[in-house]
């Protein structure tokens, strides 16, 4: 039996009408712009009862019902209970939605179990790692997707491009078969369903980890050079990662990187466009990129907000909140808190950079994948200024409008540039 | 070249740059951070620093 030549299976969803990208929609939220009312909650105070979502119209979380919800808003406290891992700990706050769409994930791990293995998923996504992979990875999907419109000379960058670069990033990292591509973005999407309660949730979690569980098998009897042949053999003190906690994790990656990395361009994309002195400034010198990437993050953050657990009673900010509560932090509040970031609704790539925004949170949880991100985002703007000239927008078309309360990001960004 | 980096984040520290917010002036050497010094990023202690080649 030939193992290395043993097609891997990747299952369909047994209802094949069943669209996961219309529940998906449903579940970010409708409030155009969530601001004003992060604004006037956070003039009254830093700690409020409830949850993020019932400031707005809120959506059915079912698993998360009836449990007794804090929002915390502004930098400081924020920063307070992110860097606090004893007190607000992540396994009760995610093992319910997030854990039973990926399984057990380093988000639904806690203190030593999860620095353990925290390092050896870092370790394969430090800065001096993913640099490479501009070259050899992301490059060439940001060169085949831009190939088929730019002698039009106009396009959506959302439907065009930003929506699809960074999941083709994670599909040459796993070296999918493109024919399987869209299978596995529907299963990647519907598995994020568990939280919603809806069956085709745990349907998609298991083929999908199906599927991972024959790649591991495949890349550990002939390595190459990939990410998966990596993670499947790398050993920590003589120890490989655990199948389950692997699975998991490669569970996660169309989530926590591709979604994640295609609102964050394409909120880049729009803050440049809308200031065209600011594009203008950046295409004359690249050395601007970095600052522009950040501010972009600070000013609308794909990752609105992210929920820890009180292992304690604590108080914060005088409000006394009970052991078992989930605290819901507001990440987007950090990011626009007026006492940080002067004129914080505005975009300004020259603002003072001696805060640092915290889109990829902060704490033993940051982000893994900041560095690729950048690295991801970095790669797309240069091709963005390199080939599509006089980029500017479309003005027969709507301006782009970043819309939603929990993942946010503009539905297209309609161009015009001189046709290659 | 070498750069003293977080290995829970991948935050780098920059001498030149020091950490002010964290009352580390710039031009402040690696060792002479206290070790009581957290990461900015991840809040790691300073021993969850390596030397790496970036
Ligand atoms: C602009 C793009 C991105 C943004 C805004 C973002 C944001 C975040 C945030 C806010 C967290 C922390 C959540 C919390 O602590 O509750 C996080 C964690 C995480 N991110 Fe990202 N992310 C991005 C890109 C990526 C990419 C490209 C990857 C791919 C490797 C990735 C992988 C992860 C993982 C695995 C975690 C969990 C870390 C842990 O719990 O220890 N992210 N991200
Ligand atoms: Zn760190």
């Amino acid at each position: 039996m030939s193992v290395m030549t043993a097609p891997l299976k990747l299952e369909d969803l047994e209802d094949r009408s069943f669209d996961p990208f219309m529940v998906e929609k449903l579940s970010h939220g409708s409030t155009a712009d969530p601001y004003p009312t992060i604004h006037a909650a956070m003039a009254k105070g830093p700690v409020h009862k409830g949850a993020y979502r019932d400031l707005f119209d809120a959506v059915p979380d079912v698993q998360m019902a009836g449990l007794n919800h804090y929002v915390v808003l502004g930098y400081d406290l924020i920063q307070q209970v992110l860097l606090d891992p004893q007190t607000f700990t992540n396994r009760e706050a995610f093992e319910h939605n997030l854990g039973r769409s990926f399984g057990h994930t380093v988000t639904v791990m806690d203190g030593e179990e999860h620095a353990r293995f925290r390092r050896i998923f870092q370790r394969a996504f430090l800065p001096q790692v993913v640099a490479k992979w501009g070259e050899t990875v992301v490059d060439p999907v940001v060169d085949r997707l831009m190939g088929a419109f730019i002698q039009r000379g106009e396009a959506d960058l959302v439907a065009d491009f930003t929506h699809h670069y960074p999941f083709q990033v994670i599909y040459r990292q796993l070296e999918l078969e493109p024919e399987q591509a869209p299978i596995f973005h529907k299963l990647a999407i519907a598995q994020l369903l568990s939280s919603i309660g809806a069956p085709q949730g745990q349907e998609a979690s298991r083929k999908l980890g199906d599927f991972f569980a024959g790649l591991l098998t495949l890349r550990r009897a002939q390595p190459g050079s990939d990410l998966v042949s990596h993670l499947a053999t790398v050993e920590v003190d003589g120890e490989r990662l655990p199948d389950d906690v692997l699975i998991a994790f490669l569970r996660q990656l169309m989530n926590a990187g591709g979604d994640t990395t295609y609102r964050g361009t394409s909120v880049l994309l729009t803050g440049l466009l809308t200031h065209p002195d600011q594009l203008a400034a950046v295409a004359a010198d690249r050395s601007l990129i970095p600052q522009a990437i950040d501010e972009a993050l600070r000013w609308e953050g794909p990752v609105a907000s992210t929920w820890r657990h009180a292992a304690r009673d604590v108080t914060l900010a005088g409000v006394d909140i009970p052991q078992g509560a989930i605290v819901n932090v507001v990440l987007a509040s950090a990011n626009r808190d007026p006492a940080k970031f002067p004129d914080p609704d505005r975009f300004d790539i020259f603002r003072d950079r001696s805060v640092r925004p915290l889109p990829f949170a902060t704490g033993p949880h940051v982000c893994i994948g900041q560095h690729l991100a950048k690295v991801e985002m970095t790669r797309a703007l240069n091709a963005v200024l390199d080939r599509l000239p006089n980029l500017r927008l479309d003005p027969d078309k709507p301006a782009p409008d970043i819309v939603g309360h929990i993942l946010r990001v503009p539905e297209h960004i309609h161009v015009r540039f001189d046709p290659a | 070249m070498k750069q003293w980096m977080c290995l829970n984040c991948g935050w780098a520290y920059d001498e030149a740059v020091g950490d002010p917010s964290a009352g580390i002036a710039p031009g402040t050497r690696w060792e002479d951070i206290p070790d009581t010094w957290r990461c900015p990023d991840c809040g790691a202690a300073k021993s969850e620093f390596d030397m790496v080649e970036v």
